[in-house]
């Protein structure tokens, strides 16, 4: 279906043929942050958009790279801001994704090192991973702190209490080459509300790669982990079926492609469409991937196809 | 430079190479000392090649001590050195900062005490040494207050690095005129007591990461350092000795300033280190193979006594 609008053609898209596009596709992939809602607000005509996907028997899920909450909070925040269909087993977040990886990928055999918010605790805890305690004395330096022993990993996601002990305690585990390094996400900064941003996940894991001179195992977005935990939770999820909706070419357009998804930009977030248009008339190859296939202004664009009862 | 590479230095060359130089360039950790002991026979060196004439010089890219601090620690474990004969990049900061950046303003300094003072010294104000922890929610975080006089972030090494700090960075360097400057890119630091911990590298790093912007940095293989000795006391590049225990900032700073240089053993590179660099054919690591390497510097206290 991509060849009939251009192949990552970075072209806005409208009306027919969007319609065209919502009856080919089966499986709709969000992004959250900028595509669905920004902070505390939805975005106008999103909950209706997502609502009536869902009533035509698309399967629509949200995933997402921010990995401060558990997926409950998630399902309370759909509610509040009036998406109300949306229930947990379609909310797949870095966090809880990474609790997975660590559950079934690699069978963790110890204790897991956590950089990270209670969000990503609960994730860890509830899929029965068990984490170091955060038991640091606040006198506590660098000389003489506490290694736990039996640390079979180090995970780092965003963590508002970062500081130096936590870099140099990880720093030790992963001296162990046995010690897994994963990463919850890979985003230098998150976007706030009016156009604000804050320091995120990448930032402390690149500090982290040159502390112990490894390289993390990225498990969101543009990693392909979270698709193959959508299509095991699915049963198998076709990627010629899906549409990856997102707003940050270097994680959500990335992941479509490294999926084999069709992507489609909406300008409602972080990426604008000259960015978009500069990777695809970039040289380097590698850039073609960050480009999407289609975009749109905002996904409340979507609502004029399903008038006319398709 | 020699057209061999990477000799062992012993016997004759020893002084050979000695009286080829008037002036000779320390690191310090892993070569003079390790931690807070010194490493065996290495005051009898220095102060032996002050005897002879030489001018010795400390050049390094730890942070966490003052000019001053550093002259103390030297006392203390029988080093006969004063305070303007060390180059720390705390000193060397501040000194990039007045004369080539000729900042007007103030820093956000993310770094030591030792920082803060060689920044007054040079009469430049500072914000933001020491714990800064976070508290009230994102939104605040986002809009924190920033002082309108901070024209430069800087960072070095800093035990109370924290979110909070990288994200009050972040936000100053949101302002293209607000310069960024790091210490040093070293990814370990040594403690006292011989443990190591994550190095400036890291937490520059993160900032950069965060900030999506590259700091320029001062310290060593950077030419910077060596200039400043130079301008201070005429050292002639073709006449001096660069001696350090790490091939990517301490030869690499001799490289790229014509010197000749030493590894010594004692610290972290070793000679297959060099040897590699040497045999990849890659043109960029051939300033990281030392022209010669001793086991430790007491090797050159025979050359001296004799």
């Amino acid at each position: 279906m991509a060849g009939a609008f251009g192949f990552k053609g970075c072209q806005k898209i409208r009306g027919p043929q969007i319609r065209n596009l919502l009856e080919a596709k089966d499986f709709f992939l969000f992004d959250c942050d900028g595509v669905i809602w920004h902070g505390e607000n939805a975005i106008t005509g999103a909950a209706k958009v997502v609502s009536s996907l869902i009533r035509r028997g698309k399967n629509v899920v949200f995933v997402t790279n921010n990995c401060t909450r558990p997926r409950e909070n998630y399902v309370h925040k759909f509610y509040r801001l009036g998406f109300t269909d949306v229930m947990l087993e379609q909310i797949f977040s870095s966090s809880y994704c990474s609790a997975l990886y660590l559950r079934d990928v690699v069978k963790v055999p110890g204790q897991v090192f956590v950089i990270g918010c209670d969000g990503l605790r609960r994730e860890l805890q509830e899929a029965g991973i068990p984490c170091v305690e955060e038991a640091d004395d606040p006198d506590a330096t660098i000389y003489d702190c506490a290694l736990a022993p039996d640390v079979k990993a180090v995970l780092v996601g965003h963590d508002d209490k970062m500081t130096f002990l936590k870099l140099a305690k990880a720093s030790c585990y992963l001296k162990d080459p046995e010690c897994l390094f994963l990463a919850t996400d890979n985003d230098p900064w998150h976007p706030l509300s009016g156009g604000r941003i804050l320091p995120g996940s990448g930032s402390l894991t690149a500090a982290l790669e040159v502390a112990s001179g490894r390289k993390a195992t990225v498990i969101g977005k543009p990693s392909r982990f979270m698709f193959e935990c959508i299509s095991s939770q699915f049963r198998g999820v076709d990627p010629a079926q899906c549409l990856m909706v997102g707003d940050r070419l270097e994680t959500d357009m990335l992941f479509g492609s490294n999926c084999g998804l069709d992507t489609m930009l909406t300008l409602t977030g972080v990426s604008q469409i000259e960015e978009a248009q500069e990777y695809r008339n970039s040289d380097q190859t590698t850039n073609h991937s960050l480009v999407p296939d289609y975009v749109v202004d905002t996904i409340a664009d979507f609502l004029p196809a399903f008038e006319d009862g398709i | 430079m020699s057209a061999s590479k990477c000799t062992r230095l012993s016997g004759a060359l020893v002084k050979q190479l000695l009286e080829s130089v008037d002036s000779i360039l320390f690191d310090c950790d892993g070569v003079i000392w390790r931690g807070d002991q010194a490493i065996p026979g290495a005051p009898q060196v220095i102060n032996l090649l002050k005897e002879k004439g030489k001018k010795v010089f400390f050049v390094t890219n730890n942070s966490t001590k003052s000019r001053k601090m550093y002259a103390d620690k030297m006392t203390t474990l029988g080093f006969d050195v004063k305070e303007d004969e060390v180059f720390g990049t705390a000193y060397c900061c501040a000194v990039y900062l007045k004369t080539v950046c000729k900042l007007e303003g103030k820093v956000y300094l993310i770094g030591s005490d030792a920082m803060r003072q060689e920044l007054e010294a040079v009469e430049i104000q500072q914000t933001g040494v020491g714990p800064d922890h976070i508290c009230g929610k994102q939104i605040d975080w986002a809009n924190v207050p920033l002082d309108p006089e901070v024209k430069a972030v800087v960072v070095g090494f800093d035990e109370h690095f924290s979110y909070m700090k990288m994200n009050r960075a972040m936000q100053y360097l949101s302002q293209r005129d607000c310069l960024f400057v790091g210490t040093n890119r070293d990814t370990r630091l040594p403690l006292e007591g011989g443990k190591a911990v994550p190095g400036t590298g890291c937490l520059l790093r993160a900032i950069e990461t965060a900030a999506q912007r590259e700091a320029q940095t001062v310290g060593k293989p950077n030419h910077f350092m060596f200039d400043c000795v130079a301008s201070q006391f005429g050292v002639k590049s073709d006449r001096c000795l660069m001696v350090g225990d790490r091939l990517d900032t301490d030869i690499l700073l001799g490289s790229n300033c014509g010197l000749k240089t030493l590894l010594t053993l004692t610290g972290v590179s070793t000679v297959a280190d060099a040897e590699a660099h040497q045999k990849s054919g890659c043109a960029e690591r051939q300033g990281m193979v030392p022209d010669y390497y001793v086991e430790s510097i007491a090797d050159l206290l025979p050359a001296l006594q004799g």
